[in-house]
Order: C-alpha cells, then structure tokens, then sequence
C-alpha cells in the first residue's frame, strides 16, 4: 500500500476508534438538538398558571366583550381563558394587600384615561415570561383600539385601511429577489461559515497536536526513517481532516435524525394539548391552513437557495480552508516541543481565522459589502466568507470574485503546504528547544 | 572486497556550526561496524544522513555500490537512540503499521511478527496497550520493529540502553544470528565492551571527523605500545641489571613470593629478547604483552586530537 494512504489510514482509524470521537459523534447532535428544542422551549412556553385580574373602574372593558370580535378580524374572543391563562374582570378597585392575598397573580388596572393614553398599571407577584406579558398586552392593545374605533364613531374598515402601515419591499436590480431573501440566504451561508471555522479550528489544533506528540514520543525518527517527512505531514493532514469530514456527516446525518423524531413527538404533543384545552376543532384546520401557506413560502424560498453551488463551495473550500490551516498548524507543532510553547505562533493561524469569521458575521447583516469581497478573494479569510458570499449566489457580474478567489486559494494552499514541510522537516528533529521566528526562516531556506 | 555501505567525503553544516567535516566510512557487507564518538561529534548526523533523514551538503553516500536512493530505506534497519512508540496504540497494531511502512505487505508482516514475538516470548502483548510497557518491553518490541523487514543493512545506536543484561544478552544474541544471516549492522554506542565483542570494523568521529578507523585488530596494533607485563621471582636489582639500557621499565611491584613489571620494548627489539637477557638471573613465571583495550584507545584518541586542536 501507498505510505501516505497508510499514514492516513493510521490516522484515521486512532481517532475515529477514539472513545471521545465516538461520545462526541452522538452527544454533539443530542446536544445540538437538545439546544434548538431548549430554546424553542424557553421562547414557548411558561407552564406557571396565570389567573389575571382586570380591574376596569370604566367598566368599559367588560362592554367591550361584547363587541364582535371578528370585526376586528379576530378568530376568536378577547380575553378567553386559554392554556396557562385565565381571565377575570372587575370594575370594583382592589388594594395591593388585597391582591397580595387573593389567588390572582397577575392584576392590571386600567381607568377611563388609559383608554386614552394607553397607559395600564400591571402588577405582579412574581414577574411572569415576556411571553406571557406580551400576550395580555396584545389582548389590551387590540380591545382598546376597537374601543377607540368605536367612540370616535369610525367604521372599523375605514380604521384599518387608515392604519395601513408602511413595508419597503426590496428590488436589487443586480440580483432579482427581495432583500429579506437575501438576508435569510446569507444567514444560511453563516452557517457553513461556522462549520468550516469550527472544523478548521478544532482538527487544525488536532493536527498539532499529533505532530508534538509524534516528538515528545520519540518514535518521529523511526517514522522518517521509512517514509519523507513531507509524507507524514500530509499523511497526517489528510487523515485528520477525513475525521473531521466524517464527523460532520455523521453530525448531519444524526442530528436530522434527532430533529425529526424531537419535532414529530413535539407536534403530536401540540395537537393533543390544543384539543384538551378545548379549542374548537374546527378552528384546526384554520390555523393548519395558515401554517401550509407560511411553509409554502419557506419552500420556495429553501427551493431557490442554491445548495448545489453551495455544497459544491462548502467541499472545495473545507478541502482548501484545511489544507491551508492544518499544514501551518503541522509547522507550528513541528517548532515547538510542547503544546504550551505554541503560543507564541498560534495568533498567525488564529487572527486570520477569527478575522474571515467576524467579516462573514457581518456581512450577514449586511450582505453586499466591501469587506465581502476584498476578503472573500484574500486566500486566509476565503473559506469562511465564501460560504456566505456563496449562499447569496453568484452572477455573471461578480462571479469573477469566486474564480479568483478559488485560483488563489489553491495557489496559497500549495504554497503554504511547501512552506510547512519546509518547517516542519527541520522542526521535528530538534528536540529539547524553542524555536524562534529567526530560526524557522534558517530551516525555511535550509537545504537538504 | 564489496561494501554494504559508502558514505564518501561527506560535508554537512548547520546554521554555521559543522557537523561533519569531510567524512568518510566504508562498511563491509556481513560485517559489524562500531560508530565511536564522544556525544555531539557527530555520529547522529551521519546517521540520520544514511537513512535518508537529511541529505549531506556534499559527498556521496554508496549503499552496495548504487548511490543512495529513496527505495533504498526498505533495505534499512534504524533503531534511533531517541525512540519510542505511539502510546495509545496497542502493540500487534503498531508493530503492523512500522512493518508496511517499511513495505512489508500486511500477510508477511503478520507472519513474520508472530514469529518473533513467539522468539522474545511476548506473544501474550500483542493486544497490550504501548503506554502499559515497561521501558525494556518496549524496547524489545523496537527491536523487532527494526528488524522484521530484514534489513540488509541494520543500524543501531545505543541498542543495549535500557535493558537488563538478560535481556541485553539476548539483544547481542539475535545481532549475532542476523549477521551470521549475512545482515551488515552499524553499532554506534558507548558501551567499549560491546565494541570489542562485536565489532569487526570502527570509526571514530570527534568533533565532526574521522580520527580512527580500521578492523579492531588493526586499531589496536596502531595503538600498541609493545609494554609486557611479567610476573617473576627474584630480586628487583637482577631486574635491573637485566634490563640495563635496553628495555624500558615502567612499573616494577612487590608482592610476598613473586614480582610484576611493566616493560616497554623498545623499536628492532622482540620478547625473545628481553626474555633471554632475564632467565639467567630471574625465575620468568609468565609474561603477558598488555594489549590496550577500546575504551584506552577512544580516550587516548581523543584526548590526542584534542590537544592538537587547541
């Protein structure tokens, strides 16, 4: 067999035989899922029960139920009890040691001058989730606008038709879609983004790792003594970087596995509870309708995503972006005798990285950018900011940025590879000292 | 005469500072040849240098006649002085992974390993983590990994460092058999006593050149001082009425019944004579030519060249 599929073989099959590469393979997903169900949880839902007592000395609140509701486009009445929150009303003022003792938890008190002002008193036990007092806002908000509507003797149609706001709807005339598209694709491209830079880090340092330990063991020389010490460089590069390849599909693969079975119990649950909280069944259907044609509109725009493009990107530049990174990171070990010692060389590696990452985080907001495209082409920053760049997609305008980039990132990886097994050739001889910059531009230009 | 080995005029420099200096050795094929230097002279280099690890600045290294090339490594056995094994793997694995690298094919490398742990009686390790052996198991299995593609040409430095003599022993044994075999080893190493039991050939570097080089026997004829050590009975004046102007008396020592002198030969004369210019007046009860031993001849070698630097 080859000596360098045999070095990476080897490398391989160490780490991925490793009982933490196996935990991480199946708690990173659990993990992942376990946080995205979390959040989704914490946004939700607050199980604490609410009892809210409004106190209205105008009384025109509790006039007001009588109002019809579906005028105001409403499907169904203010202020009915619902999961965790219940209702009730009174016109009678209530002290603060009275509530204090009752069984209410939340009060809001309102008089004939908070119609006006919109003003509202709301008291508190214990101060409940901004979910749930943004749902008895929005309860007070609508009754005392349609209240407002009625005094002021307005039809309720003329109302909305006067409150009609405001929406700029985006035309880029260099790419024929809207704005908010756009946004959303390079929030997608973020994403890559993040799992390039957080590969590229966690198995770059991997790589340094294994090339000090090959010094400290001793066993470099028997090694070199069989195989070039460029070999074992790209060897080890290589195979790692297929661990690292390998955990992400099976990240993939695991975490669209969990997600599903998660959502599927999640949803069934969902249903179950609407139908215990007495909800009309009728009204399902609505609201299922409503949520078909919201996923409608996130289909097509998922469909219009360019993921061929942008898996096509994220192999070429997850391949370069390693590549690049890792054969400096091989050198850095190769310098050093101990991984404490790395410190001193690491901001080369790290600030670039960090760098590309920032500029894609903010290109993300904002997405036509210069600093995009300078550093999308500069071969340090390219692999993360071209995911983000990719995801926006290319035309016929500024598709030469991607060539370019692409052209350059070889030629550096090629350059950087030839420049760290120039180090590192050198560097795994010399035991026992810290090399300094000067030293490591002597091996660079050392022949032999 | 055909050599395993040539390394010819050999120049090497790092960053300013010489590691060798026109270096040159020839190695006979089948033979053991004993590198001897002081520590940083420059043995490793010329080393690493032979297993292709560096190249030389200049010079050219000859191995069976061809020059050095690449494929050459997988007819070489190195056992580096600084060695270890990767600590996590197990040792059957290990030992797999150093044999195809030197280009065994994964069959033979399983066949010809468990031949040899069944010979070291250590095939009960082969599922044996490496970080759970002593320091002188791992050796063995370092031994072995050098080995197992049956080198044409074995080089190793310091191979008894870490071992018990029981165990060194058996090291010294397999040296034996594997040149008896037809292996050509390079022995570089510290241990004088080694040197003189195996070695049939050496070179001396110190500070980056050859200063000696030659079959022991030849070495130690150049480092003969013809000095006799005689074991006699009688009295030390008739010793010295014997020896008179000819014979050169270093050390003369009384014990009860007998006496021992040391006696260099001058130049044109042989023990006969001494002998015979004794026997009338002393009882001769043996004498004894005091052959210097390598560890003699490395210090006075390099102490010699040493002062004729400075």
């Amino acid at each position: 067999m080859n000596k360098i599929a045999l070095i990476i073989k080897r490398e391989y099959l160490v780490r991925v035989k490793k009982k933490s590469f196996i935990i991480m393979t199946f708690l990173g997903p659990l993990l992942f899922t376990a946080l995205m169900v979390g959040a989704i949880f914490v946004a939700m839902s607050d199980d604490t029960e609410h009892n809210v007592m409004i106190v209205d000395t105008s009384g025109f609140l509790i006039a007001q139920e009588v109002v019809d509701y579906k005028l105001a486009g409403l499907e169904r009445p203010r202020f009915k009890d619902e999961d965790n929150l219940v209702y009730e009303f009174t016109t009678i003022p209530i002290t603060d040691e009275e509530f204090k003792t009752s069984r209410h938890t939340l009060m809001v008190v309102l008089d004939s001058a908070s119609y006006a002002d919109g003003l509202c008193e709301f008291y508190v036990k214990k101060l409940p989730s901004l979910t749930v007092q943004d749902r008895i806002q929005e309860e007070l908000e609508s009754a005392l606008e349609q209240w407002r509507v009625k005094k002021f003797g307005m039809d309720w149609k003329t109302y909305q038709s006067v409150k009609q706001g405001v929406t700029l709807n985006t035309h880029n005339v260099e790419k024929p879609e809207s704005g908010e598209d756009l946004r959303a694709r390079a929030g997608i491209g973020f994403v890559f983004a993040v799992v390039i830079y957080m590969f590229i880090f966690i198995y770059g340092i991997q790589v340094m790792r294994g090339v000090i330990e090959e010094k400290t063991n001793r066993i470099i020389e028997v090694i070199i003594s069989s195989v070039k010490p460029f070999q074992l460089m790209m060897g080890k590069v290589i195979g790692i970087g297929l661990v690292g390849l390998t955990q992400f599909v099976l990240w993939v693969v695991f975490s669209g596995i969990a997600f599903t079975v998660v959502s599927a119990l999640l949803g069934s649950a969902g249903e179950v509870t609407g139908v215990v909280n007495g909800q009309m069944p009728e009204q399902l259907p609505q609201g299922g309708q409503l949520a078909a044609l919201k996923n409608n509109e996130t289909v097509s725009f998922l469909l219009n995503v360019p993921w061929m493009q942008i898996v096509l990107a994220f192999v070429f530049y997850f391949i370069g972006g390693f590549l690049l990174y890792a054969s400096l990171f091989a050198a850095i070990g190769a310098a050093v005798d101990q991984e404490t010692d790395t410190q001193q060389f690491m901001p080369l590696v790290t600030i670039p990285l960090l760098f590309g990452f920032i500029v894609s985080e903010f290109l993300w907001q904002n997405p036509e950018g210069t600093m995009g495209t300078v550093f999308g082409i500069i071969p340090l920053t390219s692999p993360v900011v071209m995911m983000v760049k990719t995801a926006m997609g290319w035309n016929m305008g500024n598709v030469w940025q991607l060539i370019l980039s692409v052209v350059l990132l070889v030629a550096t990886f090629i350059g950087t590879v030839w420049l760290a097994g120039r180090i590192y050739r050198v560097g795994i001889l010399m035991y026992g000292k810290k090399a300094t910059y000067k030293e490591i531009w002597k091996w660079i230009r050392y022949n032999g | 005469m055909s050599y395993a080995l040539e390394a010819k005029n050999i120049h090497k420099a790092y960053s300013g500072h010489k590691a060798l200096n026109d270096v040159s050795i020839a190695v006979k094929s089948g033979s053991v040849f004993g590198l001897l230097g002081p520590n940083g002279a420059g043995k490793t280099s010329l080393i690493r240098i032979i297993n292709q690890i560096t190249g030389p600045d200049s010079g050219e290294v000859l191995f069976h006649g061809e020059k050095l090339r690449a494929e050459h490594v997988e007819q070489i056995g190195y056992l580096p002085e600084e060695r270890g094994l990767y600590k996590k793997m197990k040792v059957g694995e290990q030992c797999m992974y150093l044999a195809q690298l030197k280009g065994l094919s994964s069959n033979e490398a399983k066949t010809r390993l468990m031949d040899w742990f069944k010979r070291f009686e250590i095939h009960t390790w082969w599922d044996k983590k490496v970080e759970d052996l002593s320091k002188g198991m791992a050796q063995k299995v370092q031994f072995i990994t050098t080995v197992l593609h049956e080198p044409k040409l074995l080089i190793l430095d310091e191979p008894f460092s870490g071992f018990d003599p029981i165990n060194a022993e058996l090291i010294r044994n397999e040296m034996l058999r594997l040149k008896s075999e037809g292996s050509t080893i390079i022995l570089s190493t510290h241990d004088m006593g080694s040197v003189e039991e195996l070695c049939d050939q050496i070179a001396l570097i110190n500070r980056s050149q050859v200063i000696l080089d030659g079959t022991v026997k030849e070495v130690k004829n150049r480092f003969r001082s013809y000095t006799y050590e005689l074991i006699y009975k009688g009295y030390a004046m008739d010793l010295g009425i014997g020896l008179w102007a000819s014979f050169e008396l270093i050390n003369n020592t009384q014990h009860e019944d007998y006496s021992v002198a040391v006696i260099r030969i001058p130049d044109g004369r042989k023990l006969n004579d001494l002998l015979s210019s004794l026997l009338k007046d002393l009882e001769i009860i043996s004498a004894r030519e005091m052959i210097p031993d390598m560890n003699d001849i490395f210090i006075e070698a390099v102490n010699k060249f040493n002062a004729s630097q400075s």
